[in-house]
């Protein structure tokens, strides 16, 4: 899992099946893709992880949709709100990623929650499709949030994910693609390898001791 | 007139780019206006200008990009943001980056075709669809009696279960 997509949503949800989708992915560059809704699988060498998005405006309503989760959810990803809700989601051991912090205050993902952040290995996702689809406004705005996210992540070293937020193969985005609109919001080419390997971060955290046979 | 001698010209960068989905047929005037208005709303008219972007050409499923030298980094950033020409949703995915046309187009050579394989009826959630198959065992699923409607994107596996 070298470069991860970090959040597609296959068909139902979306137009393409997870198997054209992981197919797709691996013919732009991409080893591996969390999809929403989906079965953990391997399709043509392309690692397919499941995930969830957990939609809550309070903490309560989050860890009641936490508590109605059956089987394997794969990775549980919630949206960020404001500073309380932040932090108290960065508090759950089970929300692994933060997603759509662009449409939350500037102060609600400050330098204390960036470090609590490194500290529980709780990322934080960039999701792309927001400057492709987005216009004017919205995507300056979405510019300054990931750029303010970037020169946080370079201090503190929380982990970033970067997610084509793709409801279709026409919205998934290329590695090469991923580079140049990160470099948009002033991400560079190593910082973009780091966020591809957030996934696999968050998957299989390194451990302080680790035994090798 | 003389034509300018080479060395007095600007230098060039040219970006080979596929267009998905491959059955549709776009024009490189639309294209460009499409690839113009994603660079406007990225970089204004000043960078627009700098960049001077050209489709040079656009056949098979693949575009050619020129631009000035030392902008190829914004317009392949450009590329990336474009997601619809004339209101019908594409993906423009840049491929390679090069000096000349020739080495682009001897890339283009060695790569394979994405012409469609063929049609056939197909059923999928209790609908009929008629299904272009390319290679890779892709299948393109389009409602039957429907116009101008988004295709299903799907592999054949999806379709035998």
């Amino acid at each position: 899992m070298r470069c991860t997509d970090a959040c597609v949503y296959p068909f139902p949800l979306g137009d393409s099946s997870v198997r054209r989708m992981a197919q797709e992915a691996g013919e732009l560059g991409l080893d591996s893709i969390v999809a929403v809704g989906a079965k953990r699988c391997i399709f043509r060498g392309v690692e397919v992880v499941g995930g969830t998005v957990i939609q809550g405006t309070n903490p309560g309503e989050v860890q009641a949709a936490l508590r109605k989760l059956g089987g394997d959810p794969g990775i549980l990803m919630a949206n960020a709100g404001d500073y309380a809700f932040n932090k108290a989601l960065l508090h759950m051991s089970r929300v692994r990623v933060l997603r759509g912090i662009h449409a939350t205050p500037r102060n609600s993902f400050d330098h204390i929650l960036s470090r609590m952040a490194a500290e529980r290995q709780v990322a934080v996702d960039l999701d792309l499709s927001l400057l492709v689809s987005g216009r004017d406004y919205a995507r300056q705005k979405a510019l300054q949030r990931y750029a303010d996210l970037a020169r946080l992540q370079s201090r503190t070293g929380f982990p970033l994910t970067l997610s084509s937020g793709a409801r279709s193969i026409l919205q998934m985005k290329s590695t090469r693609d991923m580079i140049s609109l990160c470099r948009l919001f002033g991400l560079d080419e190593d910082g973009v390898e780091e966020a591809f390997l957030g996934i696999a971060n968050i998957l299989r955290p390194e451990k302080a001791v680790e035994v090798v046979e | 007139m003389k034509p300018r001698p080479p060395t007095m010209r600007g230098k060039q960068r040219y970006v080979l780019a596929r267009l998905d989905p491959p059955s549709l047929a776009v024009s490189g005037r639309d294209l460009y206006y499409a690839i113009a208005e994603s660079l406007t709303s990225l970089y204004g008219d000043s960078g627009m200008a700098c960049m001077e972007p050209s489709v040079v050409s656009c056949t098979g499923g693949y575009a050619i990009i020129r631009c000035t030298r030392s902008s190829e980094g914004r317009v392949v950033a450009g590329l990336a943001a474009v997601h619809q020409v004339q209101e019908v949703s594409v993906a423009v995915r840049s491929i390679r980056t090069s000096g000349t046309m020739r080495s682009l187009r001897r890339h283009l050579a060695g790569m394979t075709p994405r012409a469609p394989l063929g049609e056939q009826d197909a059923y999928f959630q209790g609908r009929s669809w008629t299904g272009v198959k390319y290679p890779g065992g892709k299948v393109d699923l389009f409602e039957k009696g429907f116009k101008n409607q988004q295709p299903l994107f799907l592999t054949e596996e999806d379709l035998e279960e």
